[in-house]
C-alpha cells in the first residue's frame, strides 16, 4: 500500500454530533495502515479543546481522551486553527503540549499538500 | 477516471445522499470508472431493505440498490455504522442472535479499512456529507 498523506478535518463538535468520533475512527484506520495522517481541528472543532470535560454524566466516550490518544498511535500532527481558536475558546485556555497551531496561510499549505482531504 | 463515493448521510435528513447518487449515475453515464461506494455513518441507512418511502417520493436505497446491480457495482456498508443502526446482513444477524436481517441486495458489510483502500486504488474519493 502506497503511502499518502491524509489530511482529516474535524469541524464539528466533540458531542452534537457522531462527527467527532467519525474522524478520529477514520483517522486511525488510515494510520494503522500507515499513511501518513495530520488532523486539523477548525470551526467548532476546536472545542474539543476545551478542559476538563466529563462526558461520563452523558454515557459518552471521552472525544478529548482519544484526542490525545491518537498520537500515540501514529497520528503525525495534531493541529488547531488559530481563528476558530480565538474565536470558540477562552484566552486562558491551555492547549495539551501535543497540539500544534495552524494559522489560515499554514493550513492552505497543509491542504495543498495532502492527497486525502477528509472533512467531519 | 476512477471514482469512489463516500456517503455519509442517511437517505432523507439531508442531500447527501440523493446528491451522492445523482453524482455517481452522472459519473457512470460519462463514462467514469466507480472502484467503490463506501457508506459510513448516517450513510448506512441507504442500505436497509425495510424502509418505505412515500409512493410520490424518490426510493433513495432502491435506485442504490438497482445502480450497484446495473454497473456491478462496489457497495460497502461500514460494519460498524451499520449494525448499531440495525442493518444486519444474514451472517451478522446470526452473530448477534438477532430475529432478522434487512441489508439490501448487492450491498456488503466491511470495515473502516475498505475505505482506505479506496483511497489506494481512486484517482479521486469524493466523500458527501450532511
Amino acid at each position: 500500500m502506497d503511502k499518502q498523506r491524509f489530511l482529516i478535518m474535524m469541524r464539528s463538535s466533540p458531542y452534537g454530533s457522531h462527527q467527532a468520533r467519525a474522524a478520529i475512527d477514520v483517522a486511525l484506520t488510515a494510520a494503522a495502515f500507515e499513511q501518513a495522517v495530520s488532523v486539523v481541528l477548525i470551526d467548532d472543532g476546536v472545542l474539543q479543546l476545551v478542559p476538563a470535560q466529563d462526558s461520563k454524566a452523558a454515557g459518552l466516550k471521552s472525544i478529548p481522551d482519544m484526542l490525545s490518544a491518537m498520537t500515540l498511535y501514529e497520528v503525525e500532527d495534531l493541529f488547531a486553527h488559530t481563528p476558530s481558536i480565538e474565536q470558540h475558546l477562552q484566552a486562558d485556555n491551555a492547549l495539551p503540549d501535543d497540539v500544534k497551531v495552524i494559522d489560515d496561510v499554514s493550513l492552505k499549505t497543509l491542504v495543498a499538500a495532502a492527497d486525502q482531504v477528509m472533512v467531519f | 477516471m476512477k471514482f469512489s463515493i463516500v456517503i455519509q448521510g442517511a437517505p432523507w435528513s439531508s442531500p447527501a445522499a440523493l446528491s451522492a447518487l445523482r453524482f455517481t449515475e452522472t459519473a457512470l453515464a460519462e463514462g467514469h470508472d466507480i472502484y467503490r461506494l463506501f457508506f459510513y455513518q448516517d450513510g448506512a441507512c441507504n442500505g436497509s431493505l425495510l424502509s418505505v418511502p412515500p409512493q410520490d417520493e424518490i426510493d433513495i436505497p432502491l435506485a442504490w440498490e438497482k445502480l450497484i446491480a446495473e454497473y456491478q457495482l462496489d457497495a460497502v456498508v461500514c460494519a460498524a455504522s451499520a449494525l448499531k443502526r440495525g442493518i444486519l446482513d444474514e451472517a451478522e444477524a446470526g452473530r448477534y442472535d438477532k430475529p432478522g436481517h434487512n441489508l439490501r441486495p448487492g450491498f456488503s458489510v466491511s470495515g473502516l479499512g475498505q475505505l482506505i483502500d479506496a483511497t489506494q486504488q481512486s484517482d479521486r474519493v469524493i466523500s458527501f456529507v450532511p
